[in-house]
């Protein structure tokens, strides 16, 4: 600790604290423009001058440490001249176009002008009047009001890893741009007009929407990814206009990503459901709430009364709150009288929880954003995560910044192998033997403790499978040379520290339960706790919705409901679309039109909503409160910021009345009464005594090409969606709005594809069009789509998997011709 | 090796080059030939000698007789005069401005006699491009000494003990900024070289590294021992393509020889050494942003801490030293820290090398012991005022420093001497100014070069250097008013404290010392619309003072616009109308008729014609006609 004097206070802080800091932490005020604490001190602005005892120069205290005995001052005349001056200056060329900017009101160049701005400059010289560069789509950069303190600069580059705003030209003629001022292409996530202290940097759906001090802020739970961010979310006259972060604000600490800054918008989609609708004589026409629900009602009791209440499912959603799919899983168990619950997780997380089980004997899994930091080796299994989960992502990222080796084995370029320390470029959905591989040498080498670890259940049969991964062969499935491979488990195995990590999600086919269990062999080989495999749930309540109980106990799971037609004659679908997003959908569609009643309630008219013989209109996230529960396993209050849409309620609140409409007490009155229970029931719940065993698993193709569909298509993420939900955002459809097929240049050759053009491709499921996407990153005998997009149709070239394994679809590509 | 009778150490530095060395070279040797001399006498092409105003210059070995000013025309008589006759040609030898009498030796001549050369011992004495030439002349015993039988600590010690200070402006000591970063552990440190030389008119460092790549080089190695370094960079600008091509293949020659790369001297000692060029930004001769620029960044400062000797190139400790700098390390290791101290004063030791330029008779490269007044440096080595005109001032330290006036040619240049006087040492460019300069002019100068210099990254430094330098642009043009000298130096003080590294720290230095000894002028400019010498335009208006003009008609021949009317032998006027104030007539004009008076001035009316005689106009009457 450091002794020092700031304004006659005497304060302690650790050694390396900047004055900054330091005075911050004691509550003194240094005004600034240039300092972020997520960034490296910059030093540019020059406003947070203090003057130090003994010293005739002033310091900016942002870039100063403290040293012991240092007598500071942060308010002297000497330094409020020379932040006036540091002002006027900033002031001179600047347009104080206030009255049409959307800063004006929470811009730090007004605030600090206010402070210590004298009402006339000393120079009166030309405002700078260049136009507007509003040629990308979500950020608008208005040079004119840039002070060039750096940080859109430095928070892209430094802490978003992207880099794609620079300065050019020197002095000042400086200017903030995108390289050789082109077009903003970058990752849309709107950091920079956060971080932005004038109007220079602004987020174009919001411009001209609201004057800062009529918006008023509330507070909620972003809607998409398992990060849970924290959102603040700008309103007026009860409308959504903006989302932000604000520092330290919730489990990113203020980070936002691009869908929770831009995406919020899908709850004013147009095709929002907003009354009840029955299907008569085949057309679906609005209709009371009283008579839906008895509609229902009549119906499933017919149904139940006929084919046993084992005729009728359910599917919960990661989209709705813990206490909407407590209340399914209530309704279900209680009213109903079946077990016959799942949801998307089947594809994804319930796959990482039964496997982490096996493995490791845990209810659920220890997961936590920051496990990246401060581990001296990372590996990434063929997972985007900066995509998946943009803010464990940008901890992956700091992480290596800090210091960390950064492994990636991954079949395509992504942010994290271009910032990584080693990129294993390996084959799609090979994890499993490159997992293996790397434990065999990591046994040839003994850098394990034998002894203990061969005393693990399961381990003489581990052994003897994982024996046959020799560099040479794992090298052969994968593409990665033996040498990498073998460097990259001693780097693994002789680190002090270290984190593996992987998504499973739905929505991407190369890697499943087997894929898990052997990173969860690689995890008990090193003598790890279970923390050091990080599978982050994929979508915002994926979590809580399992936790809730939307899997199947003693009932049929989702690939019995879905995909076995006939198997049910009612189906319950809540806040899910799998018409759209679940794999092989002409075999749902099939499934569905063989239903005796399909209620589907849901915010918006999805296509699995066209196949409804009831559709209930639900309220969106922002329009209810309840309780989201992120990937790490915490639950966070969710808000109700705005007002049901038409007629729309929260999903609870619809089978509480469906339930008291079927003649059934369920004890429900109010959120308040769902919430007890639940409270209820997961302090009931323990987490068991963790066993560990070993899983042998062998690698297994997904489905192999052959002559006939010769290529392996492969489905990742986009940034800026997440799932289908996404696609109703008009902000985040001004970057993608579109699924296309990346090809790589070999087969764009070999097929005759060029960029842009429409591509037909078949599996033996299906044929859809994309438009093609010809890239450089993209190995041969790959292609790469995404199925975020109900248009794009991508889930009807592909299949799920119950046991466990990669999915890879094999598709043919055919140019359109015309 | 073979022996020749003498040996004509020709210079081939940049400004010999420019003034038709290669031309004279071709001449000397087809003449020699000619003669049948050619094995006999060898020519060499050397580094630059520093006397670039008389160039093409040669020395002759071992006569040492100086020749100067060499053309084609004159090399068949040289040859035969000095070679075949041996008889010394006067007529190509260097003459006192007043005496006339031709002085044969180079050492005679007070350009060289005043100076004192350690950085330059190997000046015109040997061929850069010959390792072989360098080590004949003790070359690399330093670093073998450093390498093979001293310690870090002792190498350090010396060059503590010399007082050597960083010769790149700064005057931060050498052998501290060592010991810095010999005490840091880190497994891979570096040692690098700051050749991006960037002040107007200065060319030491580009001199240094064209003549003596090699003296450069050693002291890397032993700078590199020192601190525990074994990978250097010597940063150069790519506008100097001659250092970098005799830098380059001074490396290859010296790893060639095994004194650079891995285990030097087989001592195990390893150092490998790279150059990089610089894109020209002023801002890059600044530590942390070379730092920046080599690892292929923007060239941007960063705050200090952390100091490059902590955290440098790519985070790892490292040591920048300057061309000059470290061209002295090797003597000092080689004759000790007392013979350093031989020379100079107690906090300033050592020999300093200048660029002289500017308005005196003798234009060059002059390295001269600490302590001497600016007075002989002037007057003695350059040989006074060109022209006979009267000394205004001289600028040292380039767009850092600051105008030193007549009164204080005295001070002797120590680092705190010139600090005192608001100027800097510097890196060595010395300007120096006669009557015709307009001070404010000057300062505008400077300013135009520090404001188009900024990084942009600092918001004193990117926009005030702009601002003092719209406020001097207004000021020259005449569109000064009441206050602005003290909202210059206001903000020029402000500018001072607040700015993140040195350029923007030191940018308002010429604008300060203009004003704190030619504030008169300044007034002048503002009150009076007046630019006493004649430079700014707007503030000027020339008129003939008739009772001088003798009616020669020189001025009227001069005159680019035909603005002046008169016959001869009767006395000549100017059109004002007509005038476009080039001040070509002022130049011309040897019985001083010529007076330079504010703008707006109205030379019809009779007071008028007394106030040309007096040369004053009373405070304010300009002012009002403006």
């Amino acid at each position: 600790m450091v002794e020092l004097t700031i304004n006659d206070k005497a304060i302690s802080v650790e050694e390396g604290t900047t004055i900054l800091k330091a005075a911050q932490q004691n509550g003194i005020h240094i005004p600034n423009m240039c300092y972020d604490k997520r960034l490296r001190p910059y030093g540019g602005c020059r406003l947070c001058v203090v003057e130090v005892e003994k010293q005739p120069r002033l310091f900016a205290s942002c870039s100063t440490p403290v040293a012991p005995g240092m007598v500071v001052k942060t308010e002297t005349p000497k330094l409020r001249k020379a932040r006036q001056t540091v002002l006027e200056l900033l002031l001179i060329h600047h347009p104080l176009d206030c009255p049409i900017c959307d800063k004006a009101g929470e811009c730090d160049l007004q605030d600090i002008a206010y402070e210590y701005g004298k009402p006339e400059g000393r120079f009166v010289r030309h405002r700078k009047a260049a136009p507007p560069d509003v040629r990308g789509p979500l950020v608008e950069l208005t040079a004119n009001r840039c002070i060039l303190c750096g940080k859109c600069v430095r928070i892209c580059a430094e802490h978003q890893s992207r880099g794609a705003l620079g300065f050019i030209g020197r002095g000042f003629p400086t200017v903030v741009q995108p390289a050789f001022g082109e077009i903003l292409e970058c990752d849309y996530c709107g950091q920079c007009i956060d971080i932005c202290p004038t109007g220079a940097l602004l987020s174009k759906p919001f411009k001209f929407q609201a004057r800062a001090w009529f918006l008023e802020e509330k507070e909620t739970v972003c809607s998409f990814c398992g990060c849970g961010c924290t959102l603040t979310l700008g309103l007026r006259e009860g409308k959504i206009l903006r989302s932000r972060g604000k520092e330290d604000n919730g489990r990113s600490e203020g980070n936002l990503c691009g869908r929770g800054r831009f995406g919020f918008d899908y709850i004013y989609s147009e095709n929002r459901l907003k009354t009840p609708m029955i299907r008569k004589e085949g057309v679906l026409v609005p209709a009371s709430w009283d008579e839906a629900l008895s509609y229902i009602s009549d119906r499933l009791k017919f149904i139940t009364n006929s084919y046993g209440s084992s005729s009728v499912g359910a599917i919960g959603s990661h989209r709705c709150t813990n206490e909407d799919n407590y209340m399914l899983k209530k309704f279900m168990a209680g009213v109903v009288g079946s077990g016959n619950l799942d949801s998307a997780a089947a594809f994804g997380y319930t796959k990482v929880q039964s496997a982490l089980g096996k493995a490791f004997g845990l209810e659920t899994h220890p997961i936590d954003l920051k496990a990246p930091l401060g581990k001296e080796a990372i590996l990434v299994v063929e997972s985007d995560i900066s995509v998946t989960h943009p803010v464990f992502g940008l901890n992956i990222l700091q992480a290596k910044r800090e210091g960390s080796r950064l492994i990636v084995a991954d079949s395509k370029e992504t942010k994290l192998t271009r910032h990584s320390t080693a990129y294993l470029k390996m084959k799609r959905g090979t994890s499993v033997a490159f997992l293996n591989g790397l434990m065999k040498a990591i046994m040839d080498k003994g850098l394990y403790d034998r002894e203990t670890i061969s005393g693990v259940e399961g381990f003489a049969e581990f052994e003897k499978t994982v024996a046959d991964y020799t560099p040479e062969k794992v090298s052969e499935i994968t593409g990665i040379p033996g040498d990498e491979i073998v460097a990259a488990a001693e780097a693994l195995a002789k680190a002090k520290s270290r984190m593996i990590s992987l998504t499973v999600n739905h929505t991407e086919n190369t890697k499943g339960s087997d894929t898990v269990l052997a990173a969860a062999n690689l995890v008990i080989l090193l003598g790890e706790e279970a923390e050091a495999l990080q599978i982050p749930a994929d979508y915002a309540n994926t979590f809580g919705a399992y936790e809730m109980g939307i899997r199947p106990e003693g009932g049929k799971d989702l690939f019995d409901m879905l995909y076995q037609p006939g198997s049910l004659h009612a189906l319950y679908i809540m806040g899910e679309d799998p018409v759209s997003a679940f794999p092989y959908n002409s075999k749902i569609i099939h499934t569905l039109k063989a239903l005796e009643l399909l209620i589907v309630q849901d915010i918006a008219m999805t296509e699995t909503a066209k196949y409804a013989h009831v559709l209930l209109p639900a309220s969106s996230w922002a329009e209810k409160d309840g309780t989201f529960v992120n990937a790490e396993g915490v639950a966070q209050k969710l808000n109700k910021v705005v007002e049901t849409t038409g007629q729309s309620m929260p999903d609870w609140q619809i089978i509480r009345n469906l339930s008291l409409v079927m003649g059934s007490d369920i004890s429900i009155r109010n959120i308040g009464d769902v919430s007890e229970e639940i409270a209820a029931m997961v302090k009931a719940e323990g987490q068991p005594e963790g066993k560990r065993a070993f899983q042998p698993v062998a690698h297994s193709e997904g489905e192999e090409p052959d002559a006939e569909y010769p290529l392996s298509l492969v489905t990742r993420d986009v940034l800026q969606h997440s799932g289908t939900m996404s696609t109703r955002s008009k902000a985040l459809d001004l970057v993608v709005s579109e699924a296309f097929l990346e090809v790589g240049e070999d087969d764009a050759k070999k097929f005759g594809i060029s960029d842009s053009s429409h591509v037909k491709v078949t599996s033996k499921r299906g044929t859809v069009y994309l438009k093609a996407k010809v890239s450089d990153e993209i190995p041969s005998g790959t292609v790469f789509t995404s199925s975020h997009f109900p248009h794009g149709r991508v889930n009807a070239l592909t299949f799920p998997s119950e046991n466990g394994t990669p999915v890879t679809t094999a598709v043919k590509i055919e140019a359109v011709q015309g | 090796m073979e022996k020749f009778r003498a040996n004509l150490m020709l210079c081939a530095g940049t400004g010999c080059v420019a003034s038709g060395t290669m031309k004279v070279k071709d001449a000397l040797q087809e003449e020699l030939k000619k003669k049948g001399l050619a094995d006999e006498i060898k020519i060499v092409l050397t580094g630059c000698n520093g006397y670039c105003a008389e160039g093409p210059v040669m020395s002759v070995y071992p006569d040492e007789v100086f020749y100067q000013k060499l053309t084609v025309e004159e090399i068949p008589k040289l040859v035969e005069e000095h070679f075949l006759k041996g008889r010394p040609y006067e007529k190509l030898m260097f003459r006192e401005p007043e005496k006339k009498t031709a002085i044969p030796l180079m050492k005679e001549i007070p350009f060289f006699k005043h100076q004192v050369l350690r950085v330059l011992r190997n000046k015109g004495l040997i061929d850069p491009e010959k390792i072989e030439e360098y080590i004949s002349r003790d070359g690399y015993q330093a670093a073998a000494r450093a390498l093979t039988a001293m310690t870090p600590e002792e190498i350090i010690k010396t060059v503590k003990d010399s007082g050597v200070r960083g010769r790149g402006g700064a005057g931060f000591p050498t052998g501290l900024k060592w010991e810095f970063a010999s005490k840091v552990k880190s497994d891979v440190k570096y040692m690098l070289c700051n050749g991006d030389e960037g002040d107007p008119g200065a060319f030491m460092d580009r001199s240094v590294m064209e003549a003596d790549p090699h003296s450069v080089i050693e002291g890397m190695i032993i700078g590199a021992k020192a601190i525990g370094a074994h990978n250097g960079y010597i940063y150069v600008r790519a506008e100097y393509p001659l250092a970098v091509k005799r830098l380059q293949m001074a490396i290859d020659q010296a790893t060639e020889m095994g004194l650079l790369g891995k285990n030097i001297l087989d001592t195990g000692f390893d150092f490998e050494l790279g150059i990089y060029l610089g894109a020209g930004a002023f801002v890059c001769g600044e530590e942390t942003a070379l730092m920046r620029s080599i690892e292929g960044k923007r060239g941007m400062p960063r705050p200090r801490p952390p100091f490059p000797a902590v955290k440098g190139l790519w985070d790892k400790p490292s040591v920048l030293n300057n061309v000059e700098t470290l061209a002295q390390i090797a003597p000092i290791i080689l004759n000790g820290s007392d013979w350093y101290r031989s020379l100079g004063t107690e906090k300033s030791a050592g020999t300093k090398v200048f660029a002289l330029t500017g308005a005196v008779n003798n234009v060059g490269l002059v390295e001269v012991p600490m302590g001497i007044p600016l007075r002989r440096i002037i007057y003695d080595i350059g040989g006074g005022i060109r022209k006979g005109r009267t000394f205004k001032a001289v600028q040292l330290g380039g767009p850092s420093g600051g105008c030193i006036p007549e009164h204080l040619l005295d001070t002797p240049v120590t680092y705190e001497d010139i600090v005192a006087t608001g100027a800097i040492v510097g890196s060595g460019g010395m300007v120096v100014m006669d009557d015709n300069t307009c001070m404010v002019g000057t300062a505008r100068f400077f300013l135009e070069f520090t404001a188009d210099e900024s990084c942009g990254k600092c918001t004193p430094c990117r926009v005030g250097t702009k601002i003092l330098l719209d406020m001097l642009t207004d000021i020259t043009e005449g569109n000064g008013k009441e206050g602005d000298i003290e909202t210059l130096q206001d903000l020029a003080k402000d500018i001072l404290t607040t700015s993140l590294c040195g350029l923007g720290q030191t940018a308002p230095n010429p604008v300060l010392t203009t004003i704190k000894y030619f504030r008169d002028e300044y007034e002048s400019h503002i009150h009076d619309k007046w630019c006493k010498a004649g430079v700014c335009r707007n503030l000027t208006t020339f008129v003939i003072d008739e009772e001088l003009c003798k009616g020669c008609g020189a001025c009227l021949r001069a005159c680019p616009s035909k603005a002046i009317i008169g016959e001869k032998k009767q006395p000549h006027k100017i059109i004002q109308e007509v005038c476009v104030h080039c001040r070509t007539c002022y130049e011309a004009c040897k019985f001083k008729s010529i007076k330079i008076m504010p703008a707006g001035y109205d030379a019809g009316s009779p007071e008028k014609a007394e106030e040309v005689k007096t040369g004053a106009p009373e405070g304010g009457t300009a002012k009002g006609e403006a």
